[in-house]
């Protein structure tokens, strides 16, 4: 079985313009367009978080899809569970918005629909080839590569490496 | 046992039971894994149950195989089959008094039962329940028919769930609560503000300070309840929630040694040989000062199940103890996250403590301010996850310290430092 | 990356296809390619939610309800969006204005005697406009009133004691009224203009509704600029008659010296075909047949309506002109002229020639314009043409074999001048009289650009085709025009194919009347983008004539293929007269529910007027029609 593609990060490649939070929350839309998905109810949302690390690091943070998921045992109703494709989703019929998914993630990103009252979060985009975010980013900070090819590119560097690194 | 298959069993079909389970059939392709539980339905998760109250869910709908990480495949599970005694040195537990069956590894993953005070007295009265089972939701659920008014003795997070799901299906709800309180188990009086509110908006009764001395019935069933102020309140329904208690009654006179529930090393192993003991029945710790303790909690019993089910095959595999509070739920519309240690009256912890009227939160750091050891995120719980691998990992705080008093803390920070 | 567009989908201008090609083969990179590395574009930006305004900032604004949920100052998702929106309409006021100004002080200089080479073109227009201005007329001299007319122009623009005249005189008096009370009638152009500066600076204004109310105020301020760019444009030039031209690339000639005129006012461009002929010689001296000059955007609108000099191309194709090889200078004066003709030009042979002081390029060579010497300027611009003409001659050119015939030049004048041809007393019963009987269902007037966002041209034929279709008479102004033109929609023998039989009819009978022998244009050339201003008065002089304020006539607007300022600024006069105004691409203000509400709907209790903003031409097309069909409902039609 070919490795699978995750999602890195070039920490020193982000302007923090956070276009990559837009196109994850317009992928996660029903009209899959800006002008649309700004209407929209449920309101659609970003799974994918432009931190900031003062003085001047820009951090974008998204879900790892641990090997070791925490998130997925500790859900409380069988709603989170891995694909074939090892990524960790979240069944949002079935969960029930009792957030022990967010208690336990120790990466912070699943986010927690408000009038939904369930919990979204990265799911790779399974419509598409590359995921929204990665394709969106203007200056290629975010890198959809296995996890070889990923750490024998040269430009790899410490950030990419910790943010690669598994749950606990 | 090298060329032999392994015989696993596991008694408990629930969190810990399964948890094993799965993660056995992970590592070890050829075991053959036996669940036994003496519950009448297949595996669920049992914080669901809530759901059959309301109707939401069906009992379909809550079945752990196929759902979740639980594949399901490769594990032999045998309802109503309850376990009455192991021998430890035979390498057999009995079932029903009916047979043996062997095991090369046991898990104990018995759970726990709810703790009924015996001076409450006429408990056995129909209408009277104590929700714990599928079987008890589903009972629960007829009665609601009849039931007008229902009163749920204890204010915990259980009696809660069941009290909501009451009031969804149009029953006038009454909480008595001896503590000052509710959630007294889980935030100290004076947090519980938002929480209160939330259940008044809801329509929730509540009478602090309080607790039923007895249980009045006719042949209908449940008629009323008496309360220590010597009052009396007319109900067709009572839900007792006071707790529970290990399952270890059927290891009397075995080896195993009980300390209220099941003691295990770190590697999640009874003194006995090959013995294992998982979930709500086993004693665990608390990762933070290394104290015994006992919980009831589903992902703690996920997690334990788990490394008991690596260390069952031969994968050596170090549990790491739980906080005896790491608890996250929405009440009403309020969602909070308590974790670690929260009650800090009388204590010399660092405390504080921010409410801005639709959020609340407070952090506990160490008396020399050095460690966090506990928060409580009421109205906002976001990141929450973060602020227990701090606790959890034992991280110095000093950097990112008032990034925690904020609940500003990224993950981000976590990279930088 | 996204894939790559198709050629088709860049534009449906079968010319401009052609040069698409070439440049992709040659690897000239072009405003497509451009396009396409820009994308996504940030979605901040998009919606109106980005802000940078003062040095705290940027900001911006999640659009999806996360944080940051307001600015670093404060200000809400509402006002930064009617901030930004502000400053787009202060924008395209300056540029629009400006171009007046422009014209106002090369007639004060002509008036004074400093611009020989300028004269009064239309004496009538003059005195119409100074009579409409209250600048006494009888038994003046024609320079004296050029003067005063020059001097009021000149006053409308800073805050004076009255109202902006070229604003308060050329609506109807209950537009006036309107405005008044919603307090959009500006004092001054240029104070407009800065007054919206003032309050989107940091920690002014923020209050939306208040924001929007200054940005329609100034919207009116745009519709002065126009105005008076028109007016003083046909004095010195002369007002529009119909005339028949060329458009698109097969105007370029191989053997003669081509000049690419582009940007927007004809103050240079219109000395240049004056001394064209004179320059003959020199040109026929370096082996060309002659000069040919041909138009780019609006200032090939004024060529065009005034003297019939074929347009090339417009727009967003402005770079696709010189990829035919046979542009041997781009003479531009400024706005819409995109800094990259500069690179094509140097892959191509071409020279760009700058103009104006506020508009150079690097990489062009500047000549310097200058009013007092334009006649010389002109001639040095020519002779920069003629030898690169010397350089080009002999090598092969791909000029596309693609032109369309047009009739443009119609005026509120012609077009009244023409139906008095069928009702001498009252020449404008018979419009109305056809408006009323349904002949003519409504009238739409097509203005603005070419946005590369939308496959150039496609918004505009999609939607005329369906509203002659339905008898709606269609006006066109700018790149509108510069679109339709270049797909036949000004051509008579068109009219059979694209009008429905009522239109038809009309048309018909006034070019029989006049006789052409056949009908007038499906579509009439009204002219550049400050021409928009003829559409008002048109709708102003129908409004009058019925008695009604502009609000209640079936008259709508599109700008189909939005790009410029200039065109939100048009967009909101249009709105502030009272029509419903069709933007055929998204402006940024979606980031706000209540911006976006209020322009769409909410500001309709207020002018009368409103936004459509839909993507679709289809639906777009629909919902012209049923505005024009809800306002003849309203007049009992
Ligand atoms: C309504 C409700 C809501 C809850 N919500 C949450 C929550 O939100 N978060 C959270 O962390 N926890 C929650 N809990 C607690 C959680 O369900 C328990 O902590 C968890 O189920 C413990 O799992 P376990 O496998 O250790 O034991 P149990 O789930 O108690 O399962 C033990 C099983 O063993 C069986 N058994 C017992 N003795 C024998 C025997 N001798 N032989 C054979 N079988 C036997 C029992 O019948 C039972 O099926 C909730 C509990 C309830 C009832």
């Amino acid at each position: 079985m070919s490795q699978p593609k995750e999602i890195f990060v070039v920490m020193s490649r982000c302007t923090a313009c956070k276009t990559c939070e837009i196109a994850c929350a317009v992928e996660h839309s029903g009209s899959k367009n800006l002008y649309g998905a700004i209407s929209e109810k449920p309101i659609p949302k970003s799974r994918v978080y432009v931190e900031w690390v003062a003085p001047d690091g820009k951090v974008p943070i998204v879900c790892r899809h641990c090997e070791d998921a925490p998130c997925m045992h500790a859900c409380i109703s069988g709603a989170i569970s891995r694909d074939d494709e090892g990524v960790v989703i979240t069944d949002s019929d079935k969960c029930i918005g009792c957030w022990t998914c967010v208690m336990v993630c120790p990466y912070g990103v699943i986010g927690r629909h408000l009038e939904e009252h369930k919990a979204y979060r990265c799911d790779r985009c399974p419509d598409r080839e590359i995921p929204a975010c990665v394709s969106s980013c203007p200056t290629e900070a975010l890198v959809y590569q296995t996890v070889d090819a990923f750490s024998s590119d040269a430009r790899k560097d410490v950030a990419g490496e910790m943010l690669a690194g598994e749950g606990d | 046992m090298a060329e032999d298959k392994a015989r696993y069993v596991i008694t408990g079909g629930s969190a810990a039971g399964m948890a094993a389970a799965q993660a056995i059939t992970e590592q070890d392709l050829n075991g053959i894994i036996t669940v036994l539980s003496e519950e009448p339905d297949m595996p669920y998760f049992r914080p669901l149950i809530p759901y059959m109250v309301t109707g939401k869910k069906s009992a379909g709908d809550m079945q752990m195989s196929g759902n979740g990480p639980y594949k399901g495949s490769g594990i032999d599970i045998h309802v109503n089959s309850r376990v009455d005694s192991v021998n430890v040195s035979e390498r057999t537990v009995s079932i029903n008094g009916q047979g043996n069956i062997s095991y090369d590894k046991l898990l104990l993953a018995t759970g726990s039962r709810p703790y009924l005070p015996p001076e409450i007295k006429g408990a056995d009265a129909n209408g009277v329940f104590a929700l714990r089972t599928l079987a008890d939701a589903k009972a629960m659920a007829e009665r609601v028919s009849v039931t007008d008014h229902a009163v749920m003795i204890g204010g915990g997070l259980l009696n809660l769930k069941a009290a909501f799901a009451l009031l969804e299906r149009g029953v006038k709800v009454t909480l008595v609560v001896y503590s000052p309180e509710v959630l007294s188990q889980l935030m100290e009086p004076d947090d519980a503000l938002l929480i209160r509110n939330a259940l008044d908006r809801a329509g929730l009764k509540i009478k602090t300070g309080c607790s039923a001395t007895g249980i009045l019935s006719d042949k209908s069933g449940v008629t009323g309840v008496s309360l220590d102020d010597g009052s009396e309140m007319p109900c067709q329904m009572i839900c007792i929630g006071k707790g529970v208690r290990p399952n270890v009654d059927f290891l009397s006179g075995s080896e195993i040694i009980i300390d209220q529930g099941i003691v295990v090393n770190r590697y999640t192993a009874c003194n006995t040989p090959g013995t294992y003991a998982a979930g709500d029945v086993a004693v665990t710790f608390d990762p933070v000062t290394g104290e015994r303790i006992m919980t009831g909690l589903w992902t703690n019993a996920v997690e334990m199940g788990r490394c008991a089910g690596y260390n069952m095959t031969g994968r050596k595999t170090a549990y790491s103890g739980t906080f005896g509070i790491m608890n996250a739920t929405q009440i009403a519309d309020e969602p909070f996250v308590s974790m670690g240690i929260v009650h800090t009256k009388n204590t010399d912890y660092e405390v504080h403590v921010r409410n801005t009227g639709s959020t609340y939160r407070k952090v506990v750091f160490s008396p020399d301010n050095d460690r966090l050891l506990g928060v409580l995120f009421i109205g906002d719980i976001t990141g929450a996850g973060m602020y227990r691998y701090v606790i959890r990992e034992n991280m110095p705080i000093n950097e990112i310290k008032s990034l925690i008093i904020n609940q500003r803390l990224h993950y981000g920070h976590f990279i930088r430092n | 990356m996204s894939d790559e567009l198709k050629v088709q989908e860049k534009s449906i201008d079968p010319a401009v296809q052609q040069m698409i090609s070439k440049a992709d083969e040659k690897g000239i990179v072009t405003v497509w390619d451009r396009y396409e590395a820009m994308t996504p574009q940030c979605g901040f930006g998009d919606t109106g939610l980005c802000c940078r305004h003062c040095l705290q900032g940027p900001c911006r604004i999640n659009p999806f309800g996360e944080e940051p949920k307001t600015g670093i100052c404060g200000a809400t998702a509402d006002v930064m969006v009617a901030r930004g929106l502000d400053r787009a309409i202060a924008a395209g006021t300056a540029a629009h204005s400006g171009h007046a100004k422009h014209l106002a002080h090369t007639m004060m200089k002509m008036a004074k005697g400093e611009a020989k080479d300028y004269s009064i073109k239309d004496g009538d227009k003059l005195k119409a406009v100074a009579g409409r201005l209250g600048i006494a007329v009888e038994g003046r001299e024609d320079m004296e009133i050029a003067k005063d007319v020059a001097a009021a122009a000149l006053a409308d623009f800073h805050e004076k004691e009255t109202p902006v005249l070229w604003a308060a005189t050329v609506v109807t008096p209950g537009r006036v009224k309107v405005l008044s009370d919603l307090g959009a009638v500006p004092k001054g152009i240029d104070h407009e203009v800065s007054e919206i500066m003032h309050r989107t600076l940091y920690g002014v204004d923020a209050d939306a509704v208040n924001l929007l109310i200054a940005g329609i105020r100034c919207g009116v301020a745009d519709l002065a600029g126009c105005y008076m760019g028109t007016d003083l444009a046909d004095i010195m030039f002369g007002t529009p008659t119909p005339v028949v031209s060329k458009a698109n690339m097969g105007t370029l000639k191989q053997d003669m010296v081509n000049i690419a005129v582009h940007g927007h006012n004809p103050v240079l461009s219109e000395i240049i075909v004056a001394v064209a002929d004179d320059m003959k010689k020199e040109a026929v001296d370096a082996g060309a047949a002659g000069i040919n000059i041909v138009g780019v955007c609006c200032t090939g609108n004024e060529l065009m309506e005034r003297h019939g000099i074929p347009s090339c191309t417009h727009s967003v194709s402005q770079e696709m002109a010189m990829l035919t090889g046979a542009v041997d200078a781009m003479v531009v004066d400024y706005q819409c002229i995109m800094p990259s003709v500069v690179t094509v030009a140097e892959c191509m042979g071409t020279k760009i020639v700058t103009t104006m002081d506020l508009c150079k390029i690097t990489g062009a060579e500047h000549i310097e314009f200058r009013e007092e010497a334009a006649v010389e300027k002109a001639k040095e611009v020519i002779r920069v043409a003629i030898e690169v003409f010397d350089r080009r001659k002999g090598k092969p050119v791909d000029i596309p074999d693609i032109e369309n015939t047009v009739i443009a030049g119609f005026s509120v004048e012609s077009i009244v001048a023409a139906l008095s041809k069928l009702d001498a007393e009252d020449p404008l019963k018979p419009l109305v009289d056809n408006i009323k009987n349904g002949n003519i269902r409504g009238v739409c007037l097509f203005a603005g650009c070419n946005n590369v966002k939308v496959p150039q041209d496609k918004n505009f034929k999609i939607m005329a085709e369906r509203l002659l279709k339905e008898n709606v008479l269609v006006v066109a102004t700018g790149c509108g025009a510069g679109a339709l033109m270049r797909h036949g929609f000004m051509d008579p023998a068109n009219v059979d194919k694209l009008c429905g039989e009522g239109l038809k009819a009309v048309l018909t009978a006034i070019g029989e009347a006049n006789g052409l022998n056949g009908p007038l244009p499906p579509v009439l050339h009204l002219g550049s983008c400050v021409d928009n201003s003829r559409a008002v008065a048109l709708t102003v002089a129908v409004a009058n004539y019925l008695g009604v304020d502009t609000d209640k006539l079936p008259v709508v607007a599109s700008a189909a293929e939005a790009v410029s300022e200039k065109a939100v600024s048009i967009g909101v006069y249009a709105v502030a007269a009272g029509l419903p105004t069709h933007v055929g691409v998204m402006l940024p203000v979606l980031g706000s529910p209540a911006v976006t509400e209020i322009l769409t709907d909410k500001v309709k209790e207020l002018t009368g007027g409103y936004f459509i903003v839909d993507l679709d031409p289809e639906s777009s097309a629909d919902k012209l029609l049923a505005a024009i069909d809800e306002r003849r409902k309203g007049l009992g039609l």
